[in-house]
């Protein structure tokens, strides 16, 4: 399967200065295998000496704590987005929510398309409801903070209404 | 006098400068200080120790300050009380409370923490504290930053109980409620420490703060007369104070202050709230994180950060844990109130419980010496027990009025005083 690995930024440098790699495995085990081959710097920042991912690092497929789910044996499928995520003040972390409400004028433009492509964010739609003359689309989005305040800076400056979702630490 | 050597990482060992940082660079592990426990051994004794003020700071040299405390001097040193009343309504032999519901100066065990904290902030040179509360935290932070000529800002949920609230503003603290739970808050204060460079004291400052409640144990100690309990019930948010308290009669052991530590260590949540027992119930290793839903608001942390040394305390001491439900937590606060005229808050309501339940389960055996861990005053969360201890009688200002409610009864026989001639 063809994943998402994001990197926690004090280990970018370690991963080849990536925020997101792109990943090959059936499991997660298989992933991080193949993770800390690629990256030999990587294993032992992930991994204590008996092998076991620390105790401090939490991973996540699609918000969803692996250990809630089945540990290294978590299947995957393709698309999925694997996060690495240092355990530090209570573990989870917030991706960034948006709700965009669409003017008549541009429910037909690819905008979603558009920022993901001007800048550099990756987009996911979680939900949405987009007819003739009104649309509204729920998306995450992720990338480094001034790319993410720029798309969102294009999205206010196009006419589209943009506002931060709430979201709950533990859903 | 330093007796420190540094911090070390609780998870990979590693060591680095004492400095205002909590989690370990390599492996994200939390740093805890480290002592030169031979040097402390030669110069702290049961005399030096009993020769000094009575407050937390008589123990010194265990804790992470290089010159003498700045800040919260006279926190500490609260009654340990000999329950008699409490006992017999239990069925149990020996029990013992450690009041810290009248500690200085704002009345919970937290005045500990921060006053260390706030001491060694000042001796990195911090003007601003601030921390992620769920209310006493506040309370004390508040109060000792200003003591103390520090500016204070802090983080709470915003319906936290108006008792906190208002004890928080009232020492001119900047005070900010977040739309959200506790563990929300905790994460937002941590972009906000990085980003704008305070001592949050459970954030990075949070491995000396956590130092500060060794001294709640230390006294536990020292007041019975240099021995520790067979049993101490801890009530348990974070994780913090329960990992401390072991630690504290683990360091009078290791420097011969006392002798064998022999205690079981037992934990208290709310049922409401028990990531913490649960695990210790399943026979877990990890915490799985839970959203909080108590009146224990004290307790409310849903992704407990001590969690994991929590669970570790009381299983290698070979304690046990359990939580009690909100009724359960009243009757415990009515309980304790009415044995031993102690008024503790909702998280004093859920020890109380826990233990009650440790004993009728039989985990805590009757004839052995039992300590509960009494940590915030009940005046700090009144609304608890609204419409839940009934109400007072109202009549008109006369006594006819009274005797049908109260009939007249024999007088009782006391001493009459004659009047001398």
């Amino acid at each position: 399967m063809e994943v998402r690995v994001r990197i926690p930024t004090p280990l970018k440098k370690l991963a080849g200065e990536q925020d997101i790699v792109q990943a090959k495995g059936k499991t997660v085990g298989e992933v991080l295998q193949w993770l800390t081959e690629t990256y030999p710097g990587l294993q032992e920042r992930l991994r204590d000496e008996r092998g076991e991912v620390r105790r401090f690092i939490n991973i996540y497929v699609n918000d969803e704590d692996i250990r809630f789910i089945q540990n290294l044996e978590t299947p995957l499928k393709e698309g999925d987005q694997i996060s690495i995520i240092p355990a530090i003040a209570g573990g989870a972390f917030s991706k960034r929510r948006v709700t965009l409400t669409f003017p008549p004028n541009l429910i037909k433009e690819p905008v979603i398309y558009n920022i993901g492509h001007r800048f550099k964010v990756v987009t996911n739609i979680r939900g949405a409801n987009v007819s003739e003359n009104m649309g509204w689309v729920t998306l995450e989005i992720d990338g480094e903070e001034e790319e993410y305040s720029k798309a969102l800076s294009y999205l206010k400056e196009i006419g589209v209404k943009v506002e931060p979702v709430e979201r709950n630490v533990i859903e | 006098m330093s007796h420190i050597l540094g911090l070390k990482c609780r998870e990979c060992k590693r060591e680095y400068p004492i400095s205002p940082i909590h989690v370990c660079e390599f492996c994200f592990g939390p740093l805890e200080v480290v002592y030169q426990y031979e040097k402390i051994r030669k110069d702290l004794t049961r005399q030096k120790i009993e020769g000094r003020p009575k407050s937390m700071w008589r123990y010194r040299e265990l804790l992470p300050i290089d010159h003498e405390p700045t800040i919260g001097v006279n926190v500490g040193f609260t009654p340990l009380i000999k329950a008699e009343g409490l006992a017999k309504a239990l069925g149990v032999k020996e029990l013992y409370l450690k009041n810290d519901a009248v500690n200085y100066p704002t009345l919970s065990f937290k005045d500990r923490v921060v006053s260390v904290a706030l001491s060694k902030a000042k001796e990195f040179g911090f003007r601003t504290v601030a921390c992620a509360s769920t209310g006493n935290l506040a309370n004390s932070v508040a109060a000792l930053a200003s003591a103390g000529g520090l500016e204070s800002f802090v983080f709470v949920p915003f319906d936290l109980e108006q008792g906190k609230i208002l004890g928080t503003l009232i020492y001119g603290a900047n005070l900010i409620g977040i739309r959200g739970s506790y563990d929300e808050v905790n994460r937002l204060c941590s972009e906000i420490a990085e980003n704008y460079g305070w001592a949050f004291v459970n954030i990075n400052i949070r491995p000396f703060y956590a130092e500060g409640s060794k001294t709640f144990g230390f006294e536990i100690a020292e007041q019975l007369g240099w021995k520790v309990p067979q049993h101490v019930i801890v009530p348990m948010a974070g994780g913090s104070l329960i990992t401390k308290i072991w630690k504290g009669f683990k360091e009078f052991e290791t420097i011969g202050l006392i002798k064998e530590v022999n205690t079981k260590i037992h934990g208290a949540q709310a049922s409401g709230c028990n990531p913490i027992v649960a695990a210790f119930k399943e026979g877990q290793e990890w915490i799985k994180p839970q959203k909080p839903q108590t009146i224990a608001k004290s307790l409310a942390i849903g992704n407990p950060a001590d969690g994991f040394y929590a669970l570790k305390t009381i299983r290698d001491s070979g304690g046990s844990a359990e939580d009690v439900s909100d009724s359960e937590i009243i009757e415990g606060m009515k309980l304790l109130a009415r044995t031993e005229g102690i008024f503790t808050e909702t998280a004093g309501g859920v020890t109380v419980s826990v233990t009650k339940k440790l004993i009728d389960q039989g985990a805590i055996p009757r004839g052995e010496s039992i300590l509960i861990c009494v940590t915030g005053n009940g005046l700090k969360t009144q609304e608890a027990i609204q419409d839940r201890v009934g109400r007072p009688v109202i009549i008109d200002a006369k006594l006819s009025d009274f005797q049908k409610i109260i009939p007249s009864r024999e007088r009782e026989n006391v001493i009459q005083i004659q009047a001398a001639v």
